[in-house]
């Protein structure tokens, strides 16, 4: 074998695996999303039948409304906690503040199935620690406004510490030079704060958010354990309902097509990001 | 290629090596059977009966997996065609998604023939064999028979002066049970409950609805949710969680539930015999001061009871020793001491006549105060309605939840409420129709 080969030898396992696994099923899900499936083998031809049924399924906009009131809840109130706790677990002077930053990191290593579960038990309605704590018998995963809120607070238990070690990692990185030369024009912690911190956390800040949303469009686990898409369907998610046709009522044809619905929608999402953030513009 | 030494060498011969593995693995596996469960109570049992299988056939060798969600991979297999078990277990709540399109797709080998051949199906009970038939096929052996009864607090019954002897109806109920919820801190609630029912999910609406005499499908495949039958039901169903106040929404998590069970907000439970064993565990402090009675009628005279949960053991089309597993199911499923050993675990009382006369289901139960559980329970068995499957089965169940929670939830009536899912479910029949 010749030396200019060697690179692609080694490769070729990987390239295997990624075509079978990965590049094929990407392509074949699109010849999916044109057949009606019926049964384990029975597909019809319907054309882009599934996509008109899907525009005309209210099904589908309620579950893009609860995934899009998700990622907008992890956007508005997750990242600002997780900023919030790096801001303060950077500050040197805070004792203990490696067990704090383990503590707060500590959620994300916990399956989401068992998060989900300790979640029932927080919120339930007569003996939920929540509701002991605010002294109420508020029901907040049986009332159809509450269990989105519900579920974006569980979101930001479980995600904000895993966020904070990127914006701890971002903090590190900025030069003190920056906060002695504000200091020196006479800013204080909150100019300091927006016009050094903020600016030189960007490419942090558009990484997180970006993956955030891409995250919490594929929000499955906490809803399918915690509340099974109700009340009702009011906590049903795009994922959700791509498995439950998928794999309940093995419309494989229809899942394809939400499935592709669901990616076109997070890379539009994607793109606007990163555009509005100049990701990969030079300076 | 001097300069990668002998790396590429290693990788050429790791990859003959494991070439032919791959390629020619297991070519006779016909004396393994691999088979799949999804609880542990279930693996407890089986591992604990295997090895006298084994040692009846020499040479055979059970693998028995206990697989985390084992109806999702079960699927993939069938859909795949490669990596199923010989034989599996399924939940009733997942059988829908299994009985999808024609006979042939149905990843599961028809038993009708080999129960009939010898002579077994009598010994079942047969409202126990439908949910897991189609067509007047049988795809899988029963585990259980899981009838209904009404778990009560006998100390407040007695208390209030009601005997259980007097209630035979769902209005004798009513009726009798009324002065257990008061409303002594007069916050408008009543502080007891004589009932907990779910406003969110089907369960105990469907098994009250299956007791009436009512379905989702009849045995020609016609939709029958919105049915008169139906309508009354669930009608009774609301009343009981909103106009009478006498059910309480049943809590988001069994642990709160059995929290109210033990401060005696919750008074009555409808319980299969597994349900019974759930209280024996979760809620101890009530030694005594439950006890169990027949479910109540709709009519004078009809059906006490009815049926919840279910398992069935199935012999799937990738066996390679079909013969041989079948031989397993039977072995698994029908053994009398090893289903007497679960009813003292469980409360799980067998489909099987014959099993009925073990004396473990005359023995009194100190948790129901020296009831005879197993005799109440072996004599409402045979009583337990049936249903009728249907390839869209899993489809109209989910609809159903919604239903459900609307009715409960006053979002619409009930009678708009089944008439909605009725028309969805037929909407949905229809399309299939003209799409094939």
């Amino acid at each position: 074998m010749k030396p200019r080969y060697a690179p692609y030898f080694f490769l070729a396992p990987f390239f295997a695996l990624f075509g079978v696994f990965m590049v094929y099923p990407l392509f074949d899900s699109i010849r999916l999303s044109t057949y009606s499936v019926r049964g384990m083998r029975n597909q019809t031809f319907v054309g882009l039948e599934n996509i008109e049924r899907l525009i005309a399924d209210p099904l589908f906009w309620t579950a893009l409304w609860n995934t899009a009131y998700f990622a907008a809840g992890s956007l508005l109130l997750q990242l600002p906690v997780a900023l919030a706790l790096a801001l303060l677990l950077s500050n040197a002077r805070l004792k203990g503040r490696n067990l704090f930053r383990l503590s707060f990191f500590s959620p994300v290593l916990i399956s989401g199935v068992f998060i989900a579960v300790i979640f029932y038990l927080l919120y339930d309605r007569r003996y939920g620690l929540v509701n002991r704590v605010l002294g109420s018998e508020i029901p907040w995963l049986q009332d159809p406004d509450l269990v989105m809120p519900a579920l974006v607070l569980a979101g930001v238990w479980r995600w904000a510490g895993f966020n904070m070690v990127y914006f701890l990692a971002g903090l590190q990185s900025i030069r003190q030079e920056l906060y002695e030369a504000a200091a020196v024009d006479g800013a204080g912690p909150w100019q300091s704060f927006v016009h050094v911190t903020i600016p030189a956390l960007k490419p942090v800040i558009a990484f997180v958010v970006i993956t955030s949303m891409i995250g919490s469009f594929q929000l499955f686990d906490l809803p399918y354990v915690l509340t099974e898409g109700g009340p009702g369907n009011a906590s049903m998610t795009m994922v959700m309902y791509l498995y439950k046709h998928g794999f309940e009522f093995i419309n494989l044809g229809y899942a394809a097509t939400i499935g592709w619905a669901l990616a076109v929608i997070i890379g539009v999402i994607s793109i606007i990001q990163v555009r509005l953030f100049g990701v990969f513009r030079e300076n | 290629m001097s300069h990668l030494g002998k790396a590429p060498l290693i990788f050429g011969l790791l990859f003959l090596l494991a070439f032919p593995v791959i390629v020619f693995r297991g070519d006779d596996r016909s004396d393994t059977l691999e088979f799949w469960i999804f609880a542990q109570t279930h693996y407890d049992e089986f591992s604990a009966r295997i090895p006298a299988f084994e040692a009846a056939h020499p040479g055979v060798k059970v693998e028995l997996r206990l697989i985390s969600k084992l109806h999702d991979k079960l699927l993939a297999a069938f859909l795949s065609g490669i990596g199923g078990p010989d034989l599996s277990e399924v939940e009733i709540s997942s059988v829908g998604r299994f009985f999808k399109g024609t006979k042939e797709e149905i990843g599961f080998v028809d038993l009708t023939d080999r129960i009939e051949r010898e002579g077994i199906s009598d010994e079942f009970v047969q409202a126990r064999l439908a949910p897991w038939s189609l067509e007047g096929r049988v795809y899988g052996l029963p585990r259980d028979v899981h009838p209904v009864m009404l778990l009560y607090r006998h100390d407040a019954y007695e208390d209030a002066g009601i005997d259980p002897k007097s209630i035979e109806t769902w209005d004798d109920f009513v009726r009798e049970t009324r002065p257990l919820a008061r409303d002594e801190d007069a916050d408008g609630r009543p502080d007891r409950y004589p009932i907990m029912l779910s406003a969110h999910k089907p369960g105990h609406f469907w098994l009250l609805l299956l007791q009436n005499g009512g379905g989702m499908f009849d045995e020609n495949g016609g939709i029958i949710i919105d049915n008169d039958i139906a309508v009354a039901t669930l009608e009774f169903y609301c009343s009981l969680l909103n106009e009478e106040q006498l059910a309480i929404p049943e809590f988001s998590q069994d642990p709160a539930s059995y929290a109210a069970m033990k401060e005696g907000v919750i008074l009555g439970v409808l319980a299969p015999d597994w349900y019974i064993s759930f209280a024996r565990r979760f809620v101890p402090e009530l030694e005594g001061k439950w006890r169990a009675m027949p479910l109540p009628a709709w009519r004078v005279g009809e059906r006490r009871t009815s049926t919840w949960g279910g398992t069935m053991i199935a012999v799937t089309k990738q066996a390679e020793n079909p013969d041989l597993a079948w031989e397993f199911a039977k072995f698994a499923y029908m053994d009398d001491e090893a289903l007497a050993n679960r009813y003292r675990k469980t409360f799980i009382i067998p489909p099987i006549r014959s099993a009925w006369s073990n004396p473990v289901y005359t023995e009194p139960e100190a948790y129901l105060d020296g009831q005879v559980l197993g005799k109440s329970l072996t004599e409402l068995a045979p009583h337990i309605p049936g249903f009728h499957l249907n390839p869209y089965w899993a489809e109209a169940n989910d609809l159903l939840r919604q239903a459900v929670y609307e009715a409960a939830n006053g979002i619409r009536t009930p009678a708009d409420a089944l008439s909605h899912l009725a028309e969805q479910v037929r909407a949905l029949r229809n399309n299939s129709t003209e799409t094939e």
